[in-house]
């Protein structure tokens, strides 16, 4: 099935229940090689073109789900939303940014998708569009479960603010390689309300808000001046964002394996430095 | 000297002692893929046949080296370059019989258990499926019970279908043919087995005390050096611990097969195997039936860096044909690659040095554990080699050793590209930057005070009499110009540890210089009987090779070509697939094609060359040395009388074929490891420079300058090509090649568990030098190159980690924490 429209795409998913939509099938097919999973038909999202684009509306952007991370990396988007680009262009090697979408990132959730912690920093929502009609659900509820994609919908939109200030993301593989992240930070600067919001992925199911660390640091920048912090504070954050997203082994639960603790250091220690780094960018 | 194949010996050459050649005049029967072949289908008759002759882009490249001169020491193209860039090369897993079944195997999801009982009902039941074997369907052990028809390559320790008991995750117990391969899969999903779970043995220390895994006991061997004076002490002494982690070969293409039953009761397979001989004798064994009615065609190989398949795949493919009586297809999926086909030894090393004031190396003591796996494979001969190998190129008058290769429920170790070499190439290397340290040395100044050469002993007592120009690979890398530093190149865009766009910061970054230089043993040692047969016939304007040396991508089949036009002046080679219908020429592995099967054809085409001469000498009256060819013209040495080659051969039909062996070895004596266990050594420099972010611990490879010892560079670029390979496989090892495993579990047998170097992984590879300093024993003097690169790149990374951090860098894969200050 290969719908031109989203209204089509919609009325398709409600009368075949066991389509599954495809967009770039990065993931999807994945899963059907791997024997994983059998769809019964598969909805082919590629011809919607309403949703490989993107518009402005009320101060904020409304990204189509179908965008590619190749579309999203490069520079006219980066100076609109320069964190979500970043994550963009890290993502996978180039065959995969070049089909892989901003919705399948979202809707495979996973723990090291790079756009989750950017779309978590920016709290950004998404307009998912069933039978009934659409819906706005914040990226976070769609992440943890607490609203999920119902049977029939489709994610349509992706509304992030605009903020026109500087936004990172950082992202550690390990390797000079394309990698999927061992941590990712991203961070944005919202000076309307004088507030930095920050979120760290790969390490938990969901992206992690730090969010004392970020009302602490918010505190600790000149708003109205340079916007500088000194190094220790850069510092004092990093460890303060690390310790928040990355549990002391051991005390977790009674079953933490031997070498579990080294493990939780090395990662507590990449997040303090991707977090620390992350504001010195930002701040600069 | 006797050989077995002396009685086909026609020319009253017995006991030269080095080769035995012959000279047979019947013509082969049997043309490979003739007789299946054709029942066969399109597919597989394509690749039974030759690669038609290029008539496709890559033609233009292929011309254009043509009109170079041929022959030896020319960077020739690639024999399968067009093809496998353009896709159509036929590997394995594109072969296709009419009615064919699928195969699947069931596998242990533990790692040491005892099966209660196994009921295959369930997967007969299901439609579609054609057959379900266990280990009873294997001839029984000698006792009359079922015992999996075990084998190996030295000892028939593993079982083709567990019988009894699993002792690695992933061991295959059941078998499946199917009209589906979905049907199959289920099928063997659907077995009902009942698992009686057993303590998994997974570290190999505990080996030694722990109840036996198998009859033949946890040890597969214990090999002590002795060699000089064990109370001899230095006035400096460094100790260190090392270990090495589980390298896997991944190929590239997973194991594939199909299997055609034949009318006689035997079984033709077309697999991607590097030994088909071998693997034919041991497949015929485990099906108990004679050699000769299994035929083994081998098919495009996907990758291999030395041995390939489990035999128990082949096999068990094997079984299926034969007792469906329908042709067979089996492929593995990435998983079950992973689980089933021998790893590289994961190695636990101690090593303490000895040496004087003025660094000169006075003793090594090291103790070496090889955690072998659940079953023997080639674990003992990895051994001797690790072991002899252990002082590195350097002499040392003093070395103690005690090496112990065990079986654990770990997935199977095997062979893989410089096996044993590799793992205490890192240990002794990173013991003499540890030296240098304590001796407040430069690193190459202490290795330079320490290399071995021509005539000095090896730890086994053996003589190197072998080239061995360690101080000139080591000056040779030496001297070669650094690559810039970023703040030089401003403008320059500087790839940063993480990669484009990610994380790095260049405050964090740090360079690193290491050196590492290492050697590696060329053919089987310790005894075992090297040997490779080869035809070269000549009709008319074209030669045609037929050796059973297979060229899993090494470039074997290139080199072959260049021989024979080399000695018989004809452009056009044609280089025969391999089957077990031919004489055998042994595998494509531990470096011993070029020489031996290499050897092979030099002989044969000498022997055509000397059919071709004779008659024209004779007409000349001169003796046929007098006669020389050289650019496709035969010319008298003073030039006086001449002729095309092309025309001398109008008319006629040479065929030859020799045999090359060469000298043999002994093995090493159990209780002093002492003997001359090796035919010879190769030996590579390398300089690795690296960028290390120390906050986050992440090395990049800046570049790797290479000088390796070759001999004689037969075809520069292919060995370029070799180096190439070889430090970037080095390179996994050192920085990310790891196979997880938790109490015997392989956790993540998949390319996203298991990470391979990608092109933004790869560094510079530079070749600053091919020594070519000629083996004198060796056809052409030319040493095997695939292995010595990727023995010394993980040794040579981590030196520079080392110089970049000042950590101590202790195992590979390097981990963040090794390299994060
Ligand atoms: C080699 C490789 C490397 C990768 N590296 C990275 C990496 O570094 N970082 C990273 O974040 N990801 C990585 N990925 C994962 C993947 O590329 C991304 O998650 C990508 O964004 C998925 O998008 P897609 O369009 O291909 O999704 P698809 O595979 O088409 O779909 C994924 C899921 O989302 C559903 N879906 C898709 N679109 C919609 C929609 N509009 N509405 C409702 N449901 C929808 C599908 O049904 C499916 O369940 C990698 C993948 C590969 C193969």
């Amino acid at each position: 099935m290969l719908p031109a429209s989203l209204d089509e795409a919609v009325s398709a998913m409600a009368e075949s229940p066991g389509a599954v939509p495809v967009a770039g099938g990065t993931d999807l097919m994945g899963a059907v090689n791997a024997g994983l999973l059998r769809p019964m038909a598969l909805l082919g999202l590629g011809r919607v073109t309403e949703l490989r684009g993107w518009q402005y509306q009320d101060g904020a952007a409304l990204l189509g789900a179908g965008l590619t991370h190749a579309r999203m990396a490069r520079p006219d988007f980066a100076a609109l939303i320069p964190a979500l680009a970043e994550a963009a262009a890290t993502v996978g090697p180039p065959q995969v940014r070049n089909v892989g979408t901003l919705g399948g990132n979202i809707v495979s959730a996973h723990p090291a998708g790079d756009t989750l912690p950017v779309l978590a920093a920016l709290e950004a929502t998404v307009t998912l569009v069933g039978p009934e009609g659409g819906r706005e659900v914040a990226v976070s509820h769609l992440l943890t479960g607490l609203d999920p994609l119902r049977s029939g919908e489709l994610l349509a939109y992706v509304r992030v603010p605009l903020l026109h200030a500087p936004q990172v993301f950082l992202k550690a593989g390990g390797r000079t390689g394309p990698s999927r992240a061992v941590a990712s930070v991203s961070l944005v600067l919202d000076p309307a309300r004088r507030a930095v919001r920050c979120a760290v992925g790969a390490v938990a199911p969901v992206p992690l808000r730090p969010l004392e660390a970020e009302q602490w640091v918010a505190g600790c920048i000149d708003w109205d001046g340079e916007r500088t912090v000194d190094p220790g504070v850069a510092q004092a954050f990093g460890e303060y964002v690390a310790s928040a997203c990355v549990p002391d082994a051991g005390t977790e639960g009674g079953a933490a394996r031997t070498d579990a603790a080294p493990t939780a250091a090395r990662l507590r220690r990449t997040v303090s430095v991707l977090a620390r780094r992350a504001l010195g960018r930002a701040l600069k | 000297m006797t050989t077995p194949s002396d009685s086909t010996d026609t020319t009253g050459n017995p006991g030269s002692g080095e080769t035995t050649l012959t000279n047979l005049a019947t013509v082969r029967e049997g043309a490979p893929g003739s007789a299946t072949g054709a029942a066969l289908g399109g597919l597989l008759t394509a690749t039974a046949t030759a690669p038609a002759p290029a008539s496709t882009p890559g033609t233009e490249a292929a011309a254009a080296i043509r009109a170079q001169r041929s022959g030896i020491g020319v960077s020739a193209l690639r024999e399968d370059a067009p093809t496998k860039a353009m896709g159509v090369y036929p590997y394995a897993a594109d072969l296709w019989a009419e009615g064919l079944l699928w195969g699947a195997l069931a596998r242990s999801p533990y790692a040491h258990a005892r099966i209660v009982s196994v009921d295959t009902r369930p997967a007969l039941a299901l439609p579609g499926v054609y057959a379900v074997l266990t280990a009873d369907d294997l001839p029984p052990g000698p006792d009359g019970t079922p015992n999996g028809a075990p084998t190996g390559p030295y000892l028939a320790d593993r079982p083709i279908l567990a019988a009894g008991v699993v002792r690695h995750h992933g061991e295959p117990f059941a078998a499946v043919a199917a009209d589906h391969p979905d049907t199959a899969r289920l099928a063997a999903a659907s077995i009902l087995v009942e698992w009686e779970p057993l303590p998994a043995l997974t570290d190999p220390d505990q080996a030694f005390q722990a109840p036996p895994l198998h009859p033949d006991g946890n040890v597969f061997r214990q090999l002590p050096i002795r060699f000089g004076d064990p109370e001899v002490v230095g006035e400096v002494v460094v100790e260190g611990m090392y270990q090495v982690g589980r390298q896997d070969p991944a190929p590239i293409g997973a194991e594939a097969g199909l299997a055609v039953p034949r009318p006689d009761g035997g079984v033709e397979l077309h697999v991607a195997t590097t030994d088909p001989h071998n693997d034919r004798d041991r497949i015929a064994s485990c099906l108990g039936i004679e050699p000769d009615r299994v035929r083994l065609v081998v098919s495009g190989i996907p990758g291999a860096t030395s041995d390939r398949d489990d035999l128990g795949f082949q096999a068990t493919l094997a079984l299926l044909a034969a007792r469906t009586g329908h042709p067979v297809k089996m492929v593995l999926t990435r998983e079950e690659s992973f689980l089933t086909h021998p790893h590289r030894h994961p190695a636990l090393l101690r090593y303490r040095h000895h040496a004087d004031a003025e660094g000169r190396l006075v003793k090594v003591e090291a103790q070496i554990l090889l955690d072998g796996g659940a079953y023997a494979d080639v674990s003992s001969e990895v051994l001797a080699r690790a072991a002899a190998m252990s002082a590195g190129p350097y002499v040392v008058p003093h070395v103690f050793v005690d090496a112990w290769a065990v079986r654990t429920n770990n997935p199977p170790s095997g062979r893989m590209r410089g096996e044993g070499a590799l793992q205490t190439c890192f240990a002794y290397e990173s013991q003499l930057d540890r030296l240098a340290a304590a001796l407040d040395l430069s690193p190459l100044e202490l290795r330079r005070r320490n290399v071995m050469t021509t005539g000095d002993l090896l730890p086994t007592g053996q003589a190197v009499t072998c080239p061995a120009p360690v101080r000139e690979l080591l000056d040779a890398v030496a001297e070669e110009p650094l690559p810039p530093l970023p703040v030089d190149q401003p403008d320059a865009e500087w790839l940063l540890p993480e990669g484009p766009g990610c994380a790095g910061d260049p405050a964090a970054v740090r360079r690193g210089i290491g050196y590492a230089v290492g050697m590696v043993p060329m053919l089987g040692i310790e005894g075992a009987d090297e040997v490779a047969t080869a035809s070269v016939r000549v009709t008319g304007s074209q030669a045609s090779v037929i050796c059973a040396a297979v060229d899993p991508g090494t470039g074997f089949a290139t080199l072959a070509k260049q021989i024979v036009q080399e000695i018989l002046g004809v452009e056009d080679v044609y280089i025969a697939p391999v089957d077990t219908d031919q004489p055998a020429a042994g595998p494509s592995a531990r470096g011993r094609q070029t020489w031996v099967a290499g050897g092979a054809i030099e002989r044969a085409a000498l022997m055509v060359r000397q059919q071709l001469l004779q008659p024209l000498a004779a007409r000349f009256a001169m003796s046929p040395e007098l006669l020389s060819i050289k650019d496709g013209r035969i010319t008298s040495y003073d030039g006086v009388l001449g002729m095309p080659v092309l025309e001398a051969l109008e008319g006629k039909d040479l065929w030859a074929t020799a045999q090359c062996r060469p000298h043999p070895t002994e093995p090493l004596d159990p209780e002093t490891g002492q003997g001359d266990a090796f035919v010879g050594l190769g030996f590579c420099a390398l300089r690795a420079v690296v960028d290390v972010d120390i906050d986050l611990g992440t090395v990049r490879v800046v570049e790797v300058t290479a000088a390796q010892d070759v001999g004689r560079a037969l075809n520069p670029r292919q060995i370029e090509a070799r180096i190439e390979a070889g430090v970037t496989q080095g390179l996994g090892l050192a920085l990310m090649e790891d196979m997880t495993v938790t109490d015997g579990h392989v956790l993540a047998p998949s390319f996203v568990g298991y990470r391979l170097p990608t092109a933004l992984d790869a560094p510079d590879i530079r070749v600053a030098a091919l020594i070519e300093d000629r083996d004198v024993v060796a056809p052409f003097g030319a040493k095997a190159v695939g292995a010595a690169p990727a023995v010394v790149a993980p040794a040579a990374i981590a030196a520079a980690v080392r110089a970049a951090t000042g950590m101590p860098v202790t195992r590979l894969p390097i981990q963040p924490d090794d390299a994060a200050v």
